[in-house]
């Protein structure tokens, strides 16, 4: 595969803040790479650079292989889906639509053409006079990704685009990108804080935190083997836990000594042992034993934390239990995996204090923020 | 909305138009006065268009109110896009503080500190005029560009800052960007910015007056200075003629962004409304920069330009069926050299504001009309060039008994042009017979609050020492000190102390006695409300004074100034300046003239010529001669004390 | 920081240049031009002779000896106070009454409001007189509906009034902008909370609206504060105020006693102004 930009040791700072921690990132032709992070993690400017709104501090920007980081952004072949799209008010969707063609002087009959041909790839043919304040969330979005593709660029970036969509459209909307991606063969960078989103719609996901990559991988991959506590953490549930690696594939946490799969430790080395909710199971007898604090029910399953000497593990399961009830747990080998210590122990994975209440809130704050 | 609340908009909206109301009537009123009406009439409409220099005030203003509007607000908006992007907090609390300044800045303070600096430059530079029309536009952009930047910085605010920037991305330069994209979002507080800047500009007054110059008079201006004689209903005339013009382009456009209030209901046609609004922005905007241009540079005048400076109402203007002197001139010009002239007339208020103005260096006049105590000043300080008076033939018609006085003891710096003295008015229905005669009448406490006194330090001061038997002159404090206890005597007794406003006072019986000058009475008289009956009188003791023409130091041109006062020496343009200004002319053609006697009357030929032979005598006894500068300024400090009380 | 220049930056300061430019020229400058005039005496050497004219000048008034200017600036000060005052008292019910009304309406009323300032103020000023004085329309008024005639002309209500009606638009239009922008659903929900209507006026309307009063009141006390035609006018050449005095010394050729006057009169107000945003801060933030 084509290497079609590569940030090398990228850094950034605004008012003395780091947003941008010597960042280097390879992205290829015809990928769909996803940048996920909370916010403030950095993926936004790292967007908001390969486009050309900033200029790095330190490190280079190469462009097929050329550096573009003093290029303008009117002269690099890169387009962006704007979060609240950007789309300009004062001009109706075909123009909106044709603004890039405008700029370069193509002739009316051409312009007619290919705005055309785009209203039909994004489903809206017919629409070309409405004004685009008229037009629904999801209507709007369509028009900004037209805009976007119009000049057919070599990379699109989308910025968050689905962000301000409700939760059925923007399921709607995933598939439609993918697709569309798929039809034109475009590079789509695509910045999310959704981790759903992030590991259903991408080739390739890039985990940030605090302006730096923290893993970058396959979405199996980063679900299946997250490099530290902060990537489990993010991506999807996980019960977090202090462990000590005995011998390969041996591993002791919560008191009790288990089969693992992991090799290659040092012996003795204190581990984070992460264990996602779901390949926890309830048996008559088990390895540990807790006893279950509270029960959510949530359609296909039941959410239940359970006290394990003092630590709460977050367990999804079909059976019912009650609160107060004493339960075995058994956790198979394969479901136990094994990182590195990082400055991210010990942060993260115990549910203590967890409520989806306060979740959501979090989540809510943090899609505001951006 | 409940009916309290219609009521009291009602009664807010009578409070705002009230005087509006009224000037819209007096303006069709048959008489000049301005409080009493007489009947309908078109007359002052057809004044107001025959008066070429109030017409030239108009469109003085527009053109500098369409400069300053337009300039400004490219500036301005340049500058919200700029102050918007900075990064630095520093920077931008130092811009933010700057802008701030000149709105919360008096505008008098914002006045005298540029007037300070451009006369101190123009000074330094050794410029002949430091004041003239561009000072007065930098001052205008200087006190609009805040109004701009803060009605645009808001719109840049609420607009999507993407926007911009996806323009970029979609291959736009940034000022392609900008041009494209940020000028239509933020045009609703562009065109709000410069309809603020248009009516700031037109309505200023304090600011104008401290940075006017030379020969660019605005329409304020020309109105202040209208305090000696009076305003007529011509202005209001003019004001309604605005009134109804605002009112049509108001309906007709209906473009005034009227804020927040209207942008909720916007929203949803507003892609299609702010582009209409945006087309007939831009239309205004250029048809407001071509009638700028041609304004500025086609009506340039390419001929030789005489710059007057004389008192506000004080020639014949062609107004009330007059003859238009100034014309005049500029025929008589045409036909006896051979070429074409331009007067440029402007006028000032006082002898001390004339004096402020030339002595700055800030302006630049011709031909001057001061008054004899300022004549002597002036000639003491080298202000005065001598005049050649093979050019000036027709000063052998000036009375004997007007030559060789103080001011001018051999007759080189002036040719005077009127003369007059000071006298008493009173309603004849009102005041006692008995109690007439001398200066005691305006202590008489029979007539108090009903009794006028001069707002002008020097006139009111004289009122007190003739009184007195003290010398208007007298360079001793104490004497000064006398008069104003004097007046202190009379505060209580004084119903108002005026200058213009006696006329209306007089005319209308709002008050019952006043001290003015001798040809003033016959204008009051003419236009007195029924129930009043004026008359007139001059104590023995008073004031004569002589207006003369001169040519300062800054002439540029002392032939044409020379023409211009020879001209004005001739028969029909001393006729029509006499019956106009109706003060005394020292003319022989006018005096000695049986059909100008005939037109003032017998009552004002005994009033204004009582005995020319004695005028001399008279004059070099009584008349104001001009005082020290510390003198001026103990003067000025005790008109103060008494202003204060 | 490094910085690549890439057109923006370039672009920016191309747009600020010219203002800033400007600004130091005609805005600062002159400032320090007043302060130099107000500092020096007619030959350009330093003095302090002028302020300190100010400060010590006494006259006698009503028997009584009293500091001149500082009297003429307590005059000043309390009739545009008074102005402001009332100013805010009319202006704020038909700021309320406006933004609450339908957005026609709104806009009639609005357009209305602002038709006399572009009528010049001289004449507006001069159309008072006919009005106000002795044997005037309001007089003549009364007198139709057999009342007893009241005499204003040349007293200082005259002189409110004359500054009240030139101001009064610049009281009504920042409050009216704030007031329009509020959601009237706060005040729904103040009522839903216990409010009564003052309570909802006091509790929630009018600290909101702060922001527009504030500025409201700059824009009528500023004016207000240093006029000097509307005195002349309406005040029969009886109240001589501070823009009086600053007139009169330029008139009588004082630039510089006039420059210190002005100098004065600014440092006063910028203190002035600085405190009442601090107390709108403060108020804002709590």
């Amino acid at each position: 595969m084509r290497k079609i930009i590569e940030l090398k040791n990228v850094s950034k700072a605004f008012d003395g803040q780091t947003v941008l921690d010597n960042v280097s990132l390879d992205i290829y032709d015809n990928e769909f790479l996803t940048l996920l992070g909370p916010s403030g993690c950095g993926k936004t400017t790292t967007l908001r650079i390969i486009a050309g709104f900033e200029q790095p501090d330190e490190g280079e920007l190469f462009f097929l292989g050329e550096d573009i980081a003093a290029l303008p952004p009117h002269k690099r072949n890169v387009n962006t889906v704007f979060q609240r799209y950007a789309l300009f008010p004062h001009l109706n969707v075909f123009e909106n639509i044709a603004f890039p063609l405008r700029e370069k002087k193509v002739p009316q009959d051409e312009i007619r053409e290919k705005v055309t041909e785009m209203l039909r790839l994004v489903a809206l043919t017919g629409f070309e006079k409405r004004s685009v304040t008229s037009l629904s969330g999801g209507q709007q979005q369509r028009v900004a990704i037209a805009r976007a593709l119009i000049s057919h660029p070599k990379v699109l970036l989308l910025d968050e685009p689905l962000a301000a969509l409700d939760l059925k459209l923007r399921k709607d909307m995933q598939q439609e990108l993918k697709g569309i991606q798929k039809a034109t063969g475009i590079t789509f960078v695509f910045v999310t804080h959704d981790q759903e989103e992030a590991l259903s719609m991408s080739d390739t996901v890039v985990v940030m935190s605090e302006g730096r990559i923290q893993q970058i991988g396959t979405p199996i991959d980063i679900y299946n083997e997250p490099k530290n506590a902060f990537v489990a953490d993010f991506i999807g549930e996980s019960n977090i836990v202090n462990g000590v690696m005995l011998a390969d594939r041996k591993v002791r946490f919560s008191g009790q000594v288990f089969d693992c799969v992991d090799e290659g430790f040092g012996k003795n080395e204190p581990v984070d042992v992460v264990v996602r909710p779901e390949d926890v199971l309830i048996v008559p007898k088990g390895q540990l034993r807790g006893i279950v604090t509270s029960v959510t029910f949530l359609g296909v399953y039941y959410e239940i934390i359970v006290d394990i000497g003092g630590f709460k593990w977050m367990i999804q399961t079909t059976q019912f239990v009650d609160v107060d009830e004493e339960i075995g747990l058994y956790i198979e080998p394969e479901a136990i995996h094994i990182m590195k210590k990082s400055e991210y122990s010990g942060m993260f994975g115990d549910y203590s204090s967890f409520s989806n209440e306060f979740d959501e809130l979090s989540d809510a704050e943090s899609e505001a923020d951006e | 909305m409940k009916p309290a609340a219609k009521v009291y908009t009602a009664l807010i909206m009578i409070f705002l138009f009230a005087p509006i109301a009224i000037l819209l009537i007096f303006s069709f009123n048959s008489a000049k006065s301005l409080s009493v009406f007489s009947g309908f009439s078109l007359y002052w409409y057809r004044e107001l268009f025959r008066d070429a220099e109030t017409l030239g005030a108009v469109r003085n203003t527009l053109v500098l109110a369409l400069s300053a509007a337009v300039l400004s607000t490219a500036m301005g908006t340049a500058a919200a896009v700029g102050i918007f992007r900075l990064r630095s907090k520093v920077l931008r609390a130092a811009y933010d503080t700057v802008t701030n300044i000149p709105m919360i800045n008096p505008d008098i303070i914002t006045g005298i500190s540029l007037m300070l600096m451009f006369v101190f430059v123009g000074r330094l530079f050794g410029a002949a005029t430091s004041l003239n029309f561009w000072t007065m536009l930098i001052a205008h952009i200087t006190f609009c560009l805040p109004y701009v930047i803060l009605q645009v910085l808001p719109k840049l605010q609420q607009m999507d800052a993407s926007l911009p920037e996806a323009a970029m991305d979609l291959g736009c330069t940034p000022f392609r960007a900008f041009l494209k994209v940020e000028i239509p979002e933020i045009m609703p507080g562009i065109v709000t910015g410069l309809i603020m800047a248009f009516t700031l500009s037109l309505d200023d007054f304090v600011i104008s007056y401290f940075t006017a110059g030379n020969g660019f008079q605005t329409l304020p201006i020309r109105i202040y200075n209208m305090t000696k004689k009076t305003v007529t209903p011509k202005m209001y005339a003019l004001s309604t003629i605005i009134f109804f013009t605002i009112l049509a382009l108001l309906i007709m456009t209906n473009l005034i962004d009227t804020g927040p209030g209207v942008e909720k209901q916007e929203k949803k046609e507003r892609s299609a409304a702010s582009k209409r609004r945006t087309k007939l922005a831009v239309a205004i905007g250029a048809v407001l920069a071509v009638g700028m241009a041609a304004v500025l540079f086609l009506g340039a005048p390419k001929k030789p330009v005489l710059n007057v400076y004389n008192w506000g109402e004080y020639i014949s203007d062609g107004s009330e069926d007059s003859f238009d002197v100034l014309q005049g001139f500029e025929d008589w010009y045409l036909e006896n050299y051979g070429h074409e002239v331009e007067v440029n007339y402007t006028t000032f208020a006082s002898n001390e504001d004339m004096y402020a103005k030339l002595s700055s260096g800030a302006v630049s006049y011709d031909v001057i009309v001061p008054s004899d105590y300022m004549i002597a000043r002036m000639r003491e300080e080298g202000m005065l060039l001598p005049l050649d008076f093979d050019n000036i033939p027709n000063y052998q018609y000036i009375g004997e008994s007007f030559k060789n006085l103080y001011y001018d003891p051999d007759n080189l710096y002036s040719v005077p042009y009127t003369y007059n003295f000071t006298g008493i008015i009173y309603d004849a229905n009102r005041v006692d017979e008995a109690d007439t005669g001398d200066w005691d009448l305006l202590w008489n406490p029979k007539y108090a609050g009903q009794i006028l006194q001069f707002n002008n330090s020097r006139d009111a001061f004289g009122t007190a020492q003739y009184k007195l038997g003290l010398d208007v002159n007298s360079d001793d404090p104490a004497d000064w000190q006398a008069a104003l206890a004097a007046l202190k005597e009379q505060q209580p007794l004084v119903k108002s102390y005026v200058m213009d406003e006696v006329y209306n006072m007089m005319e209308s019986g709002e008050a019952a006695v006043c001290t003015y000058y001798a040809g003033d009475y016959f204008i009051m008289a003419d236009a007195q409300a029924p129930g009043v009956e004026l008359s007139f009188y001059a104590p023995e003791r008073t004031n004569y004074f002589v207006d003369a023409f001169c040519i300062p130091t800054c002439c540029q041109n002392k032939e044409l100034a020379e023409a211009f006062i020879n001209y004005m020496l001739e028969y029909e343009p001393a006729v029509a300046n006499a019956e106009y200004i109706c003060y005394g002319c020292p003319n022989r053609l006018v005096y000695e003239d049986g059909a100008y006697a005939e037109d003032m009357g017998e009552e004002a030929m005994e009033i204004l010529y009582p005995n020319l032979d004695d005028f001399g005598e008279k004059y070099e006894q009584f008349a104001f001669r001009n005082l020290s500068p510390d003198m001026l300024s103990t003067v000025n400090t005790l008109w103060e004390e008494l202003k204060i009380n | 920081m490094k910085e690549k220049s890439n057109g923006l930056r370039v672009a920016r300061r191309a747009a600020l240049g010219p203002y800033g430019l400007w600004a130091l020229l005609f805005i600062v400058v002159p400032l320090i031009f007043v302060a130099y005039y107000a500092f020096t005496d007619n030959d350009f050497r330093f003095t302090t002779a002028n302020i300190v004219r100010f400060f010590t000048a006494t006259s006698e008034v009503d028997g009584v000896i009293t500091h001149t200017y500082l009297l003429i600036f307590w005059r000043s000060l309390k009739l545009a106070l008074i102005s402001t005052l009332i100013c805010l008292l009319m202006g704020y019910p038909i700021a309320y009454i406006l933004s609450r009304a339908s957005a026609r309406t709104q806009k009639i009323l609005i357009t209305l409001i602002m038709i006399p300032m572009w009528m010049n103020f001289l004449i507006r000023t001069y159309a008072w007189m006919t009005i106000l004085q002795d044997t005037g329309i309001l007089n003549s008024f009364l007198r139709m509906l057999s009342l007893r005639p009241v005499h204003i002309i040349g007293t200082e209500g005259a002189v409110v009034i004359g500054m009240v009606y030139d101001y009064f638009p610049y009281m009504i239009l920042p409050i009216y902008s704030v007031m329009a922008k509020m959601d009237l659903k706060l005040e729904e929900a103040a009522r839903d909370l216990g409010c009564n209507s003052f309570g909802v006026l006091r509790r929630v309307i009018f600290p909101l609206s702060l922001p527009g009063v504030i500025s409201g009141i700059t824009m009528v006390l500023i004016p207000s504060i240093s006029t000097f035609y509307i005195s002349q006018k309406l005040g029969n050449g009886k109240f001589y105020l501070i823009g009086d005095a600053i007139e009169g010394q330029y008139v009588a050729n004082n630039l510089h006693f006039a420059a210190a006057i002005a100098f004065i009169l600014m440092v006063i107000l910028l203190i002035g102004m600085a405190l009442m945003q601090r107390y709108a801060n403060s108020k804002a933030a709590a």
